[in-house]
């Protein structure tokens, strides 16, 4: 185990002080569910951790019509039980409530799960397919980033040292939308993706046309990546067995799967096919209820 | 540099001098002798060493212990209630099989009596989910649910 | 049978209270004063010479009290076939080989030194498949056998050949017959509770071992070995047992770092612990022994077996641990499941640089019943015989001899095949033949009254019984989680006529405790349930003729009920137990009664051919699953699981379950998850993430159906279950799946990817 020291910064300027002082010698952590095991694995390139635990104030999920505000301190737990997820992120639903274990969820944050930039990162496929942005803080000031353009290869992003991602800002796509995420695994907890899939869609009053599609995948190569080609297929089209059927083909055309110990590229090259065509389907049949439900 | 740890431990306040890379596993095992918490992999993957904290079950394993400072945490060795007699979930476990190695009991029943604690009348669905980071590999898991199942019907 | 108090309860396994309230003490948990830490250095080769170690900066590290290499310990050769030394001196032959050996004051220390040695190989080429170690060119893992004679092949001497019959002759009469290859690859036991010992040399060179072996007494011997190795002839080993957490044939060897922490603790005067991380748990505890297996099976037109052929080739490591004798219980399947006249068997073992293999629950049961129950599903399709209707055709029968001299008492077979049958709407189901639905079924057989795969196969029991009419029960078992000190306690509670609350049992010390063979073979159960019959009826019997007197009866009059001994025709005439004991000893020249008995079955060991009657009495059963498969993803659901045993009669239906329920999920794991992954001769996934053991959220609905045939030779006629679980577990699922898209996976595991595969192939997609 990597020893380390252990700082406890009870403000946001604090921590973002700390980071700035030690630079390279520290690394953040919040549930530290991916450092502390780099730590015991000693990977750790740092020897100072400063935890972000109990910056409270950064552990919201809020909304107003226009957007959806995430705190870099909100756990995979609130996320999991907020009903804020479920109506307005229903694919980060989906894919929070079947991360790793509650023990895990009970104090990871989806920031930490962003940051470290996992090509398996549950919960980067659901907020990309959300066009999510990223507020990250220093000492210097803020910027805001979009989320897909985050992520630069895998475990690296385009946070700089001293930087830590306090917000997410995820715009209200109009209604009536759906979304669904399918995380692949062997298992059905404390499992990581094999493959993963996230489908947004915007429907159009008919109900029947897509007015506008987005398509994310994890583990499909070095980064969480859009399928831009799949969702122009989808765009404007009645969505129908075939056109899903056509969509899945062509994502899993876009993406970038290789063999690893995990899994070979062949079989995630199928089941991008497949579930993309499902996860297609599920976010349609969700939009459609929720309209639906809306009519009354 | 050791630094100083306040929290309360099954109702106890404790003040220990610890190490900033410890973690709350071993400080529970060896600065506390309460062992009934295990180290099953030390990775956060098994759930042998589950405690409860403000609430919620963690991994103890990777909880720096310097986290548990002002916290309340809650050990198997806590769940005894002032007579001495076992709780309601560890009396389920004894009487429906659900101990056999028993390694990794302590976590388990901790995560369960989380659940229980937040959601008195659970689902099978919701008693799998919330024992699915606490891995057993003697039981099949079958009796551990129906213990969860029976010590959630019973009325105190 | 007179109604029973203890016997077929469901009652609450007696550590448990322990266990659920954090007081039970594992290895863990143990601490010893002065104690060291040891760690361990691994090669990092697969297959090297070693140049030279360096140890000077490891032993300069403050904390650091020894350091040991193979050049600095005696000679001395572990393992049953001699191959193996606790730190290697040449050469490393596998990926985990042990190299060096650290005590420090703490772990953390103990790592960072063994961080610190420095040792230079010189790589020698490797072989990974057992196949390839047979080609003359290969490259030879061990250059001699354990006496020093040239070995002239990868190829272990130690031979397994079963003939019965003429299976030429089974040939030529069948009328169908099939041929195929299955596989079956290393998985881990996976007990939660890591491997780990303390070693503690009292002044005069004794040793104590805390120790979570299954065998205590059969390590005693093998450390009194090692003892001697170091000039220690006649001193003595005492083993004792803190609270096991798990075991699954994985403590049925005596394992290298055992030694490792011996010799560090003679080296330093102090304890010495050794404590796996799960890392080492993965890589450097020997995991289930694969099986390349080639079978043929015959039948005639009425669909009654004419002959079962099997070849096998066990890749049997670097080292040899118990994994090569698992075709002495693979033998058990193929002879003996159904009724099959001619049978042919011989499995070689070869070296290569992959890990060794050591026992795991059913000990090559698993790997031999998914051959033979999938070609029997094969077999069946070829004779256009429904597999359940085929398996009812050759189904064992109680009281049948089979060909390799197995004398079946009770065979609750046909039941277990009626019952998974039933439950599971056969012919209905199969009829429907709902798209990508199938059913799929499996038998098993296993030992169940002992097995004497050593010499003895005994256990001893003393019973004493104080002022209080308190029973102490003094055993050799062991109990790894199944529950034996609980049956032993209703076993020994039914025969003395006291609640099961007034026996407390004593085990876990060879300094105290009569031997046993150990823990394995699902023997406890029916082992130490007979022992506790015969001593718990001396026992009985020395109460009763002193009570005899008391109260003015004939001994053979009494009985003894509830603490109460009173007289059978007149129940009016009774003494309270404990006023019994209390006059029978507070009394000139009084008695304090105890007595013991060392019960060894009339089992066989199996003579040179392989036969004979290896156990008293034989469990059955037979597992059926119904199964969806997702045909564009691969994935298979197991919708029901009914697992129907033959337990001769449930102890405790509570405990049995468990077992059944456990046992059941670890085979699922077995045919769809798990697979230690090995990349020339690499352990590739050692962490809980990478191996895939199934969680809660992994449900197996598994029904257990308890068949009770109620067995002769059984304490109150049952026979054990420890194992049985896992048998078919492999062979019902890959039938069904079979059946549900007809392509059938014969390599463990079947995973999502071979079953996509094999459906695109039948597709015609490449």
């Amino acid at each position: 185990m990597n020893r380390f020291s252990y700082l406890r910064p009870a403000t946001l300027e604090e921590a973002l002080d700390l980071l700035a002082q030690y630079g390279h010698k520290a690394v953040p952590v919040a549930g530290g569910t991916d450092v502390i095991i780099n730590a015991k694995r000693r990977r750790l390139e740092a020897d100072t951790l400063i935890s972000l635990r109990r910056l409270t104030d950064l552990d919201y999920i809020k909304a107003d019509a226009r957007r959806l505000l995430i705190g870099g301190l909100t756990t995979l737990r609130s996320l999991e039980k907020s009903r804020l997820t479920s109506d307005r992120l229903p694919a980060l639903a989906d894919a929070v409530r079947n991360m790793a274990s509650i023990q895990i969820r009970n104090v990871a944050t989806m920031s930490g799960n962003i940051v470290n930039a996992a090509p398996s990162a549950d919960t980067a496929p659901p907020l990309l397919v959300s066009e999510a942005e990223v507020r990250l803080t220093s000492t210097s000031g803020e910027r805001i980033a979009p989320l897909s353009r985050f992520f630069l290869s895998p475990g690296r992003t385009v946070l700089e040292p001293g930087e830590i991602l306090t917000e997410f800002i995820i715009p209200q796509p109009p209604e009536p939308f759906g979304q669904a995420y399918w995380k692949h695994s062997r298992r059905q907890a404390m499992d990581l993706a094999l493959v993963s899939a996230a489908v947004h869609l915007e429907l159009e009053d008919d109900l029947e046309t897509c007015r506008r599609a987005r398509i994310a995948l994890g583990v499909a190569g070095p980064t969480p990546l859009r399928t831009p080609e799949a969702e122009a297929r989808l765009a404007g089209r009645k969505i129908t067995a075939e056109v899903l059927d056509d969509v899945g083909r062509v994502a899993c055309g876009e993406s970038l799967c290789r063999d690893s110990l995990r899994g070979q590229a062949w079989y995630r090259q199928e089941i991008i096919r497949v579930m993309v065509r499902r996860m297609g389907r599920l976010a349609f049949e969700r939009a459609r209820a929720k309209a639906a439900g809306a009519r009354g | 540099m050791k630094q100083i740890l306040n929290f309360t431990v099954n109702g106890e306040p404790v003040s220990l001098a610890v190490e900033p890379h410890w973690m709350l596993l071993e400080v529970l095992r060896d600065q506390l002798e309460l062992t009934g918490a295990k180290e099953g992999c030390g990775m956060g993957e098994c759930g042998a060493c589950t405690v409860i904290l403000n609430g919620r079950a963690v991994n103890s394993c990777i909880t720096p212990a310097l986290e548990a400072e002002g916290a309340e945490v809650i050990t198997v060795e806590g769940l005894l209630q002032p007579d001495g007699r076992l709780s309601r979930l560890q009396q389920a476990f004894i009487d429906y099989g659900a101990v056999q190695c028993g390694f990794c009991t302590p976590g388990m029943i901790l995560s369960a009596k989380a659940l229980l604690d937040e959601n008195p009348q659970p689902t099978e669905e919701e008693i799998r989910a919330a024992l699915a980071g606490n891995l057993c590999r003697c039981t099949g898991y079958t009796q551990i649910i129906q213990a969860v199942q029976a010590a959630s019907r019973k009325e105190d | 049978m007179a109604e029973l108090s203890f016997v077929g309860r469901r009652l609450p396994k007696i550590d448990a209270r322990d266990k659920v309230t954090g007081r039970a003490a594992y290895i863990n948990d143990l601490k010893r004063p002065g104690m060291l830490h040891g760690k361990i250095k691994y090669s990092q080769y697969a297959h090297a010479r070693i140049l030279n170690i360096d140890a000077s900066a490891a032993e300069k590290l403050p904390g650091v009290k020894a350091v040991l290499t193979g050049r600095d310990i005696p000679e001395m050769r572990i393992g049953f076939m001699k191959d193996i030394t606790p730190l290697k001196k040449d050469k490393v032959r596998q990926f985990r080989d042990e190299v060096a050996a650290v005590a420090a004051v703490d772990p953390d220390i103990a790592a960072e030194a063994v961080d610190l040695i420095k040792v230079e190989y010189e790589p020698l080429p490797a072989v990974f498949d057992p196949l390839e170690a047979l080609k003359p060119d290969a490259p030879l893992i061990h250059e001699t056998d354990a006496r020093g004679k040239p070995a002239k092949s990868n190829l272990l001497s130690l031979r397994w050949k079963l003939i019965c019959g003429d299976v030429e002759e089974g040939r030529r009469r069948s009328k169908y017959l099939v041929e195929d290859r299955f596989q079956a690859t290393w998985v881990s036991h996976c007990c939660l509770g890591v491997s780990g010992c303390v070693a503690e040399f009292d002044l005069d060179d004794n040793l104590t071992m805390y120790s979570i072996t299954q065998i205590p007494y059969l390590a005693q011997n093998d450390f009194n070995a090692a003892l001697a190795a170091l000039g220690l002839k006649d001193k003595n080993t005492r083993i004792i047992s803190p609270a096991i957490g798990g075991g699954f044939g994985s403590k049925l060897d005596t394992h290298v770092y055992e030694f490792i922490a011996i010799l560090l603790a003679h080296k330093t005067r102090r304890p010495v612990k050794i404590l796996f991380t799960r890392e080492e748990e993965f890589m450097a505890q020997p995991p289930r022994q694969p099986a390349i297996i080639n079978i043929a099976q015959g039948c005639d037109a009425e669909g009654r077996l004419t002959f079962r052929d099997v070849d096998m080739t066990l890749d049997n490591g670097a080292y040899t641990s118990w994994g090569a004798t698992t075709p002495s219980v693979m033998m058990v399947p193929i002879s003996s499941l159904y009724r099959v006249p001619n049978v042919h068997y011989e499995a070689r073992c070869v070296y290569t640089n992959n890990v060794y293999s050591q026992a795991m629950r059913g000990y090559g049961n698993p790997q031999a019943t998914f051959a033979v129950e999938s070609i029997t599903d094969e077999l069946a399709e070829a004779a256009g015989i429904d597999p359940l209707e085929f398996r009812l055709i050759n189904a064992n029968r109680p009281g049948e001899v089979t060909p390799q001299c197995f004398k079946v008492t009770s065979c609750g077979l046909k039941e277990c095949l009626d019952q998974v049958g039933q439950r599971l709407d056969w012919p209905v189901k199969k009829a429907a033949k709902k798209k990508a639905r199938g059913l799929g079924l499996a038998s098993l057989i296993h030992v169940g009254g002992g097995a004497r795969v050593y010499k003895s196969d005994g256990h001893g029991m003393i019973m004493k019984i104080d002022d209080f009419g308190k029973v102490t029960v003094i055993t050799g078992a062991v109990d790894i989680g199944q529950g034996a000190e609980t049956v032993i306690a209703q076993v020994a509670a039914e025969c003395l006529g006291v609640p099961p609350e007034d026996i407390q049992i004593v085990k876990g010390d060879t300094g105290i405790c009569p031997w046993d063979v150990g823990t394995h073979a699902s023997r406890q159960a029916f082992i130490a349930g007979n022992a506790a019959l015969a001593v718990g009826a001396k026992l009985k019997a020395q109460i009763l003729d002193l009570a005899g007197p008391m109260l003015e009866t004939d001994p053979a009059d009494l009985d003894i009920k509830n603490r109460l001994v009173f007289a059978k025709s007149n129940p009016e005439r009774n003494m309270p137990l404990d006023k019994v004991l209390r006059r029978a000893h507070f009394t000139s020249q009084g008695k304090v009664l105890a007595a013991e008995h060392f019960y060894d079955p009339p089992n066989e060991m199996l003579d040179k051919e392989f036969k004979g009657n290896l156990s008293c009495s034989y469990a059955y059963g037979t597992t059926g699953v119904e199964v969806e498969v997702d045909e564009e993803t691969g994935r298979v659901e197991i919708l029901r699981y009914i697992a129907a045993h033959d337990v001769g009669r449930a102890l405790n239906p509570m405990l049995l379950e468990g077992q059944i329920y456990g046992a059941a999920v670890m085979g699922t794991g077995y045919a769809l998850t798990e697979q230690l992954i090995l990349k020339e001769g690499r352990v590739m996934n050692d962490n809980f993430l990478d191996y895939k053991l199934l969680t809660a959220m992994d449900k197996v609905p598994v029904e257990p159906v308890i068949v009770e045939p109620i067995d002769e030779c059984g304490p109150y006629g049952a026979k054990g279950v420890g194992e049985p679980g896992c048998v078919p577990s492999a062979p019902a699922i890959a039938n069904a799946i079979y059946d549900a898209v007809g392509v059938r996976i014969k390599d463990l595991p079947i995973t999502p990817e071979k079953v996509l595969a094999a459906l695109k192939r039948k597709r015609g997609e490449t």
